[in-house]
C-alpha cells in the first residue's frame, strides 16, 4: 500500500510523542512492505529529502511566515500540500494519514484533490491540553480538531479515554473511532552496557543519591508544578533523593521559581531538552518516574519507563489510567496532589522489593502488547478498511 | 493566585516568550533568515529598547543566538527555542 503520512514533528524535529510515533509507526509499516512517505517540516540540519529504514520522509520548507501562529500552520500546511502534489504525480497515493490539528487542513484539501481516503490520529485534544477553550487561538483550534475527524473516513485514537473525549465533545460516531495503542521501540531499552554512574553524574546525581526523574515537555498539562510542590516531602523521607526534570517548554521560568520557593532549588534538576541515547540511558539509571500529568491521553513515558525496567509512579488520569495497573506494573497517585505524588515516590523508594516486582510486571506486558509492529498491522487494517 | 506561593495558579506567557514566538512564526530560525533589531522591531510594533532588553533575556537562555553581519547585530531561534515555541500548540 502506498502511504502518505503527514505530522509536523518527525525526529530529528521533536516536540512531543508525536515525533516519536510517527517515526515507530512509520519504519514498522515500512517492514512490513508498504511504502511510506512521511511529509513533514524542516528543521535546521536535517536533509529535504532522506530515505530512513525505508522510508521516504521530506522535510519542507515554509517559504513565507507570519507572526500569528495559526497563520504560520495554514502556510505551512500550504507548502505540505504542494510537496505531496508534486510526489502524488509519480507514486499515486492510496491512503492519505493527518496526525492531529496541525496537518489537517493540509490532509483534507489533499483528500478531497485526490479523493482518496484520510485517516486522522488525534493524540490530543485542545479543549484537553488547555484544560478549557480560554482563547480565541484554543477556539480555532478546537474547530479544526472537529473538522479533521469530521473529515476523515476513520479516526484513530491511542486510548480509551480519547475515544471517549471525541466522541462527547465532537460528536464523532462511536464507529467512526477506532483505538490503537502508542507503541514503543523495545530494543531501545535493551541496551545492557549502560554506565549507570556516569550518566547519573551527567546530570548531577551522585553514586549514593536516589535519582527521581520527569520526563515530559514543560507545559501545564504535565502536571510538573505538583512534582517540584512535592519534592520538599520525599526529600523531608529520603534526604538523597534528587529530583531531575529533563524536557523544554514554554512553562520552564515558571517552575524554576516554583522550584526556589521551596526551598529545596538544589534538589531539582532541569535539563532541558536531552538526546534520545541519554534519555534511554538516565531512565535505565532512575530509581523512579514520576508521570504526574493533569491530562494525558496516553503518556507514552510511562510506558517508556516500564520498557527501561524502573519504577512508575503515575497520575490515574486518561490513557495512563489504561496503561498503568495500580500496585502490579506501577503506583497511581491522585493528579494536582503532591501529597499523593510524594506518597507514590515513598511507597517505591521505600520497599525495593515491590518496586522490584512492579518493574518485572511492566516489562512483560509491555513486550507483549506496545510494539510497534503490532500496532503497524492493526493500523494497516483500518486503512484497507478505507480504501475499501 | 496560589495561596503558599503567591504565584498565578495559570501562568501567562512572558512577553520575552511572545517575542521568541514571533521569531519563530516569521521564519527566523536559522542563521540565513536571522532578522536586524531593526526589523524585529517592524514585525512587533514593540519599542527597540523593550525588544533589546528581551532579546538579550533570551540570547542568555540560550533560546536566541546572536551574531554580528556586515556591522548589523542579528538574531535567530536556537533548536531550544524552536522546542520552547512549538511546545506551546501540542
Amino acid at each position: 500500500m502506498k502511504i502518505c503520512m503527514l505530522t509536523w514533528e518527525f525526529p530529528p524535529r521533536i516536540v512531543g510523542g508525536i515525533a516519536r510515533h510517527c517515526n515507530g509507526l512509520a519504519k514498522a509499516l515500512a517492514s512490513l512492505g508498504h511504502d511510506v512517505h512521511v511529509f513533514t517540516l524542516d528543521f535546521p540540519g536535517a536533509p529535504g529529502y532522506e530515505e530512513v529504514e525505508g522510508v521516504k520522509v521530506y522535510r519542507t520548507v515554509t517559504e513565507l511566515g507570519h507572526p500569528n501562529f495559526l497563520t504560520w500552520a495554514l502556510l505551512f500546511n500550504h507548502f505540505l500540500e504542494k510537496r505531496m502534489g508534486d510526489v502524488d504525480r509519480e507514486v499515486r497515493f492510496d491512503v492519505l494519514h493527518a496526525h492531529d490539528w496541525l496537518t489537517a487542513t493540509a490532509g483534507i484539501s489533499f483528500k478531497h484533490h485526490t479523493e482518496k481516503p484520510l485517516v486522522a490520529t488525534i493524540h490530543s485534544t485542545e479543549i484537553g491540553r488547555a484544560q478549557g477553550l480560554h482563547n480565541p487561538d484554543s477556539l480555532a483550534i478546537d474547530g479544526i480538531e472537529w473538522w479533521a475527524a469530521y473529515e476523515a473516513n476513520k479516526v484513530i485514537v491511542t486510548s480509551g479515554s480519547m475515544k471517549g473525549e471525541l466522541g462527547d465533545h465532537f460528536h464523532v460516531p462511536w464507529e467512526k473511532l477506532e483505538i490503537i495503542a502508542n507503541g514503543i521501540s523495545l530494543e531501545k531499552f535493551q541496551e545492557s552496557s549502560i554506565d549507570k554512574q556516569s550518566i547519573r553524574g551527567r546530570y548531577g546525581v551522585g553514586p549514593n543519591e536516589k535519582l527521581v526523574l520527569c520526563v515530559g515537555r514543560l507545559v501545564p498539562q504535565k502536571g510538573i508544578e505538583h512534582l517540584v510542590r512535592a519534592v520538599p516531602m520525599i526529600v523531608g523521607r529520603f534526604a538523597e533523593a534528587k529530583c531531575v526534570i529533563v524536557g523544554e517548554g514554554w512553562l520552564r521560568d515558571y517552575l524554576e521559581r516554583i522550584a526556589r520557593f521551596t526551598g529545596h532549588q538544589w534538589k531539582i534538576r532541569f535539563t532541558g531538552f536531552i538526546p534520545d541515547s541519554d534519555l534511554v540511558a538516565l531512565m535505565k539509571s532512575a530509581d523512579v518516574l514520576v508521570v504526574p500529568s493533569i491530562y494525558e491521553p496516553f503518556g507514552i513515558v510511562a510506558l517508556e519507563g516500564m520498557a527501561a525496567g524502573v519504577p512508575v509512579v503515575a497520575s490515574q488520569v486518561g490513557g495512563l489510567a489504561e496503561v498503568v495497573e495500580h500496585d502490579r506494573t506501577g503506583i497511581f497517585v491522585y493528579a494536582r496532589n503532591p501529597q499523593s505524588i510524594a506518597w507514590g515516590v515513598n511507597r517505591v523508594l521505600s520497599d525495593p522489593g515491590h518496586a522490584e516486582w512492579l518493574t518485572r510486571n511492566a516489562k512483560e506486558g509491555v513486550q507483549k502488547a506496545y510494539s510497534w509492529e503490532a500496532i503497524a498491522k492493526r493500523t494497516v487494517e483500518v486503512y484497507k478498511e478505507v480504501v475499501g | 493566585m496560589h495561596a503558599e506561593t503567591g504565584f498565578s495558579s495559570s501562568p501567562q506567557l512572558s512577553e520575552e516568550l511572545r517575542l521568541l514566538r514571533m521569531l519563530h512564526n516569521v521564519g527566523a530560525t536559522s542563521l540565513e533568515k536571522s532578522l536586524s533589531l531593526q526589523q524585529i522591531c517592524e514585525w512587533t510594533e514593540m519599542e527597540s529598547s523593550a525588544v533589546s532588553l528581551h532579546l538579550e533575556k533570551l540570547v542568555a537562555t540560550g533560546y536566541v543566538q546572536f551574531m554580528k553581519a556586515d556591522d548589523t547585530d542579528k538574531y535567530h531561534v536556537t533548536l531550544d527555542g524552536m522546542r520552547k515555541v512549538l511546545s506551546m500548540y501540542s
